[in-house]
């Protein structure tokens, strides 16, 4: 069953299948650093009026839990926040981009976060967000 | 004297100048011991990521670094590599006495492996030996 991006019932999705992934269970299993932030940035042409989180809280290579929030005052207690546009966040979904290379090329800017700890989990850090690629999603802009 | 990480004008579109900035400045705040090496730093480092046409100078002086978009003045060395050499370089292990590259390390040996192959290229660096050996130590997450 597909789900809209972003959503309540994507969001549950998402954690789903970062607990079915064998390669963030394996490279993630020493994080204790906290939940990671995924944010799209608000797009009124998509409906968007504000910016959407989904709040991921990672602990030892499982999600615990995943929550979608609105606006950015929702994640500042979130350790580790990215954020990117709609079109950037679709491209992520659809496996055209790798994550890693997108914040080189500032196409995904961590906001708040320890950097140094995200390299040293860099492994993970992909795993984790390129998890959403086995969700079914449908866009709001097709 | 206290260190400080600038980003040049311009530099901020870079995303992978805005990433270098933030590892140097969280690196430092870290580990301390960071900072007496920073200081001894004279030069220019050119780090150019060729598979997706990133190129960021950093500008050592004496504990002052300055991070800027493309190439500014002529390097002292300049690394070549693709995006996940140059991720996989902060991860070299750092032996723990003097804090140089651990031969024994894994991930130091996939880089060495990785330069007698080409994939990594490093121009400079036998004529600027302890700005290289002292910049992998600061911009190690290891």
């Amino acid at each position: 069953m597909s789900h809209s991006f972003p959503s309540e019932p994507w969001t549950a999705a998402f954690a789903d299948a970062v607990n079915a992934n064998e390669v963030y269970r394996k490279h993630g299993a020493p994080w204790t650093y906290g939940a990671v932030a995924m944010v799209c940035s608000a797009d009124p042409s998509l409906g968007l009026e504000e910016d959407v989180g989904m709040i991921l809280d990672v602990d030892r290579g499982a999600c615990r839990g995943a929550k979608l929030v609105k606006g950015m005052d929702a994640v500042m207690d979130t350790p580790f926040v990215i954020v990117a546009p709609y079109a950037r966040w679709k491209q992520v979904i659809r496996g055209e981009i790798d994550p890693i290379k997108a914040m080189m090329e500032g196409k995904l800017k961590m906001t708040k976060g320890h950097l140094p700890t995200m390299l040293r989990f860099v492994e993970s850090s992909r795993a984790l967000v390129t998890s959403a690629t086995a969700v079914p999603t449908t866009f709001l802009d097709e | 004297m206290e260190p400080s990480i600038h980003l040049a004008p311009r530099a901020e579109e870079n995303g992978y100048a805005v990433m270098v900035a933030q590892l140097l400045r969280q690196g430092l705040d870290e580990r301390t011991a960071k900072k007496s090496t920073l200081a001894k730093m004279h030069g220019r480092v050119t780090l150019v990521v060729t598979d997706l046409g990133l190129t960021v100078t950093m500008v050592f002086d004496g504990g002052r670094v300055v991070v800027h978009d493309g190439f500014a003045g002529i390097p002292d060395v300049t690394v070549r590599a693709p995006s996940e050499w140059h991720t996989k370089m902060s991860l070299v292990e750092l032996e723990p006495r003097l804090g140089l590259p651990d031969p024994r390390g894994a991930v130091t040996k996939e880089v060495l492996e990785a330069s007698k192959r080409g994939e990594i290229q490093m121009h400079g660096m036998w004529t600027s030996l302890p700005l290289v050996l002292r910049m992998t130590k600061i911009l190690s997450v290891a």
